[in-house]
């Protein structure tokens, strides 16, 4: 049952793109001038979906746990870079003009980053008293961006590989946040290795909307007169994503020590999809050849 | 956009100052804000050589970042807050950890101590700002006696009147075992009314009493008693004349009297003013008292200890002691109120321990916003 949708989408696709090709003969092409100008622009509506790599780039740091003999820098978290796999669905409208096409692309972003810091309590008089504890944490992000982008066919034929650069906004949608804490005690008359149940909380304050810019690049195959498409972008956040206002404001977080540096996210966006040409003047027609 | 915001960050923030030995404590006593914007804490820590507590300063900036912090020599311990300001120095009471006399020290607004002004009195237990001087009640072991005295702020005596505690070790076992820290923590405080009655809650006649003096008659003028140290008042400020905002204990039950009539004359008994319950806060609940103005009313706050292991704030109106708001401060690990103080931006800042990692006691600082005040107090 679950694969219906997509045996639905797939002969959909198919059957658009078999029908659009029966139409190619006579029509435009007794006439190039006329089709050639026609076809110096062009609709595409579509849409695509796939899977986002976020990293988080701290812009300042912020600490609950503050150290009053060892090294402030101690506290610092360890952010993980592109290690936590999201996903993401958008629709695209794209207007083509001689090469170029601009384009919105509404998308639904789910993104993961994640982060760990340490923390040990010794006793130089008594080795065995000796606690080292590891917070690790998950962050949960949705958006809904908003991205402007302009791309750049690169090639003109059956795959027409672009680059495309752009600017977006994110609109936060909700957010959520998971703490596990593990450690070893070791001052329990042996080695005691313990994992706490996560703490999982809802983090929607503790995020805000940001800009960015986009860069990437990536190929439409025209498979008869529909197009698909396979792109990857980089997607530079350009403001801070943690809400300054709410840094401490969550008491179940701030009580084991957390608070949210101001962060730019970063992501790393793969998707593929397709897109449906909206302009037509004839049976010839022929949308994929410009 | 949503950038750095330095106000922000000063307004509202919360910090847990950690240390990395496995077997170190510490705990607040007082806080205060310096000119600066800073904060100066007054804590005691565990020390090797002495039953009593060490003394431990520390300094931060307005952020809630650490400036400095000071172990003080073990030869002093016990010390008392609160932290008095008098000629942009703080000064506090402590006592030697050998003869056991009183000492005043003073620290400038960066944390840095003065020499030590050595006091013929013994066990300093409560103090309070009175002008340029300092009231101090403090413990005389010798004569058993809870003694009130005005201190200058050169460190001499300028009067002083004791009280007996009652005869037997039965009664004075409970003062030391609060000085040691072994026993129930006691609820010492002292002050003076705006009529210049000297009052402090101490022993007196076996039992933990508000005691109201004028410091020249040897039998006090007025006497709230407790039960034995069984039941009291936990803490009382003065609102105007006989009003006061109280809060009281009895048999681990504690109340919060908002804008309670005190009898300053004569004998009373604490457990007839009755008050507003809270099976919510521990047993013999430790509370603050502190007097606010946010911009919408005058607000007597309450900070206490709750079963949940958190700071619990209530909010009353003082002119007619309505209930107005709460607030709990502190998750996960647990939380114990200290003090706290109106910060110069409206705001509020409340210090107190927590057990990091369950186990570690550390000192922990909330500042809240003036916003935030106002929303939760309103």
């Amino acid at each position: 049952m679950r694969r219906l949708p997509a045996v639905f989408l797939l002969l959909v696709i198919c059957t658009y793109a078999q029908a659009q090709s029966k139409k190619r003969a006579g029509g435009f092409s007794s006439r190039p001038n006329q089709q050639s100008k026609f076809l110096d622009k062009q609709w595409w509506l579509g849409f695509k979906a796939g899977t986002n790599f976020s990293q988080a780039s701290p812009i300042h740091l912020y600490t609950v746990m503050t150290p009053v003999n060892y090294a402030l820098e101690l506290t610092d978290k360890a952010y993980d870079s592109y290690s936590k796999a999201g996903s993401q669905a958008t629709l695209e409208a794209t207007f083509y003009y001689k090469g170029f096409s601009f384009s919105v692309q509404p998308t639904y972003r789910h993104s993961r980053f994640t982060y760990s810091n340490q923390y040990q309590w010794t006793n130089p008089e008594n080795i065995s008293e000796r606690l080292i504890l590891q917070y690790d944490q998950e962050q949960k992000t949705d958006y809904a961006d908003f991205p402007l982008i302009v791309k750049y066919d690169i090639l003109k034929g059956k795959v027409r590989p672009y680059v495309h650069a752009g600017i977006f906004y994110s609109l936060l949608i909700n957010a959520n946040k998971s703490v596990q804490i593990s450690g070893t005690d070791y001052a329990s008359g042996g080695t005691n290795e313990f994992s706490n149940d996560p703490v999982i909380v809802g983090a929607k304050d503790l995020f805000d909307n940001y800009w960015g810019l986009v860069a990437g690049l990536g190929v439409n195959y025209n498979l008869g007169n529909v197009r698909l498409v396979l792109d990857a972008s980089w997607w530079k956040g350009m403001s801070n994503t943690t809400n300054v206002d709410n840094r401490y404001s969550n008491d179940l977080l701030s009580g084991i020590g957390e608070a949210p540096d101001d962060l730019k996210l970063n992501n790393i966006i793969i998707s593929v999809g397709v897109l449906f040409p909206m302009r037509f003047l004839g049976n010839s027609f022929n949308t994929l050849d410009r | 956009m949503n950038e750095a915001d330095p106000a922000a960050d000063k307004a509202n923030f919360t910090r847990i100052y950690d240390h990395d030995k496995f077997n170190a404590s510490f705990y607040p006593i007082d806080i205060k804000q310096t000119p600066d914007g800073g904060y100066l804490i007054l804590g005691g820590r565990k020390i090797e050589d002495s039953n009593f507590s060490g003394i431990y300063i520390m300094k931060t900036d307005e952020y809630g970042g650490l400036v400095s912090q000071q172990e003080v020599d073990e030869t002093f311990v016990n010390p008392i807050g609160p932290l008095m300001e008098n000629g942009g120095n703080y000064s506090f009471f402590c006592m030697t950890s050998v003869g056991l006399q009183t000492q005043l020290l003073k620290t400038d607004a960066e944390g840095t101590l003065s020499d030590p002004v050595n006091i013929a009195l013994s066990y300093p237990a409560a103090a309070a700002a009175d002008g340029n001087n300092f009231l101090l009640l403090s413990y005389d072991n010798f004569n058993k006696k809870s003694v009130m005295s005005v201190i200058t702020s050169s460190g001499s005596i300028n009067q002083s009147k004791g009280f007996a505690i009652g005869a037997g070790d039965a009664v004075e076992e409970p003062i030391i075992n609060h000085f040691l820290r072994t026993g129930k923590e006691l609820p010492f405080f002292a002050g003076k009314t705006t009529s210049g009655q000297f009052y402090f809650n101490g022993f007196y006649n076996y039992t933990l009493s508000m005691v109201f003096t004028n410091l020249t008659d040897d039998e006090p003028q007025g006497v709230v008693q407790g039960q034995q140290d069984d039941g009291g008042l936990s803490q009382a400020v003065q609102l105007e004349g006989s009003k006061f905002a109280l809060a009281r204990f009895n048999f681990v039950d504690n109340y919060f009297l908002p804008n309670a009539a005190l009898n300053t004359s004569g004998i009373s008994s604490s457990s007839e003013l009755g008050g507003n319950p809270f099976p919510e806060l521990i047993a013999n609940a430790p509370v603050k008292i502190l007097r606010l103005n946010t911009d919408t009313r005058k607000i007597v706050l309450y900070g206490s200890n709750s079963r949940s292991t958190q700071i619990a704030l209530y909010g009353y109106s003082e002119s007619n002691g309505e209930f107005i708001g709460s607030r709990y401060l502190g998750f996960s690990n647990p939380f114990k109120m200290a003090a706290m103080v109106s910060t110069a931006d409206g705001g509020l800042a409340i210090c107190g321990t927590t057990y990091v990692a369950g186990r570690f006691p550390r000192i922990c600082l909330f500042k809240l916003s003036k916003e935030e005040v106002t929303r939760s107090f309103h």
